[in-house]
């Protein structure tokens, strides 16, 4: 493939891409349709998200393949460990797509199967989020140098001032959590928010300029000179 | 014919595009140094450990897809996977790279399979064993990952992108292991829980630098320069507005809402 088919055609739909966007975020253009009051960058950028919906609905059986095609394998093999899970995912694919295809993904058939096996198993998994927590927190809140002896003593501040009985006994670790939150927290978070937020914006002109193609394949060495 | 409300911020976007082009041109003269970087440096530790131990190094960019705010991040967390896979190919170590949106899958493919290339070891390169969709949804993806975790027993983990309550699922899980973990994230939230139990964390503006960090290009290299002055600009208008608004003027807050 030549490189500007892999390089500088994707750069310049990203670059136009980017500018249309931005220029109906900035720029206050006339309507072009009296009816839903439209300037011609909001109808493109309409447009153009409509197309990203589009690719990635493709995508999506683009995955669906690659999920097909990886547990077909595991089966077949009988990975060890994998296959009996392998035929329980296919068997889930197959279930929701024939319900989907045939009842209708918004049907009440189809919300049923969703709620009570998905969003069940969901909320489960998102519980034993708490058991991670603790049990990570058990290694950190450890005073092993001063850094950590500071995550301790803030922590457990926070644990006293969350624990209504110790929070009633001792009220003042409510006001020492809340500006410990309002204050020193508020200020680390700003300060990453700003870097963050300024990472992202040069990380976007680099891209839109063609020099951040990390998502194309590295630089080679040739096109490192500039 | 600007959007009111949006004229600060336009020409404050016109500036740092003047700084990070600045920064550009001046990197063609002088190559700026870079602080390290320890979680990038690890990588290399990372890839031989796997080696050693005859286990796979596995990478996720997290809930991100591209038509999202997040998108950047996922951009950040690709650019670390197209260096850690071509470095994984040299050691002759093998990268799982677990999918979240289906649409990074041709570019993590193209991605991979340049890499595999470079490394000149295509021959080793398995898309369909390397590059796996394993869900759309936050918890099944999740239940994915923690599966590859624990049947593939990878040696290292390195998880860039964007991360929301998984973050302690994967991190844990992968601890659990004994895997050695490397975790960037820009959201916030998910920071101190990748604090506390990752090895090598990358702090929010470092995974947008990871790319020009890793790739050594002077260009790329210039823009963090440009990057960093922009961030003075932001100090010294906080700065400025404390002091302006601590003797009753909101000169500062009229020019941000123009």
């Amino acid at each position: 493939m030549s490189l500007m088919v892999r390089r500088q055609i994707p750069i310049l739909i990203v670059f136009v891409t980017a500018l249309i966007i931005m220029a109906d975020y900035f720029l206050q253009l006339p309507p072009i349709d009296a009816v839903t009051k439209k300037s011609w960058t909001s109808s493109l950028v309409t447009d153009i998200q409509n197309w990203g919906i589009v690719l990635a609905a493709f995508a999506l059986g683009f995955g669906a393949v690659n999920l097909s095609y990886l547990h077909t394998r595991h089966i077949s093999r009988r990975t060890k460990g994998q296959w009996p899970f392998s035929i329980w995912l296919l068997l889930i694919i197959i279930i929701f797509a024939v319900t989907g295809i045939r009842y209708g993904a918004t049907s009440s058939t189809y919300s049923w199967l969703y709620n009570s096996s998905y969003f069940a198993l969901s909320a489960t998994v998102y519980s034993s989020l708490g058991f991670y927590m603790t049990s990570g927190i058990y290694r950190a809140l450890r005073a092993r140098n001063l850094e950590s002896m500071l995550l301790l003593i803030v922590g457990a501040i926070a644990i006293m001032r969350n624990a209504p009985a110790i929070a009633v006994a001792a009220p003042i670790v409510i006001n020492m959590e809340a500006w410990i939150s309002a204050i020193p927290t508020t200020s680390a978070q700003r300060g990453i928010m700003i870097g963050a937020a300024l990472g992202a914006i040069a990380l976007g002109i680099r891209t839109m300029i063609g020099r951040e193609t990390g998502f194309l394949g590295r630089l080679t060495e040739a096109e490192k000179g500039g | 014919m600007l959007v009111t409300g949006r004229i600060f911020a336009l020409g404050m976007l016109a500036v740092l595009w003047i700084f990070i082009i600045g920064g550009m041109e001046l990197a063609k003269k002088k190559l700026p140094t870079f602080r390290r970087l320890p979680g990038l440096d690890a990588l290399p530790e990372m890839m031989g450990r796997a080696t050693e131990m005859n286990r796979p190094v596995h990478f996720t960019t997290g809930l991100g897809s591209l038509t999202e705010s997040v998108a950047p991040q996922l951009v950040a967390g690709l650019a670390v996977l197209g260096y850690a896979s071509e470095m994984a190919a040299k050691y002759g170590v093998k990268i799982i790279y677990s999918v979240y949106a289906a649409q990074v899958m041709p570019i993590a493919t193209e991605l991979m399979r340049d890499a595999y290339i470079r490394a000149g070891k295509i021959e080793e390169f398995n898309a369909e064993d390397q590059i796996r969709y394993l869900s759309g949804e936050q918890f099944a993806y999740a239940s994915a990952v923690q599966g590859i975790a624990e049947r593939e027993r990878p040696a290292a983990n390195i998880m860039i992108g964007p991360f929301y309550a998984e973050s302690m699922l994967f991190s844990e899980t992968f601890f659990r292991i004994g895997a050695i973990q490397l975790a960037g994230t820009a959201r916030g939230y998910q920071i101190p829980f990748f604090a506390v139990v990752c090895d090598y964390l990358l702090i929010a503006e470092e995974i947008y630098a990871a790319g020009a960090y890793l790739s050594k290009d002077p260009l790329q290299a210039g823009s963090i320069r440009g990057q960093d002055l922009g961030k003075i600009v932001a100090l010294i208008l906080m700065f400025v507005g404390v002091v302006i608004y601590a003797f009753g003027s909101n000169a500062l807050i009229d020019l941000l809402k123009m």
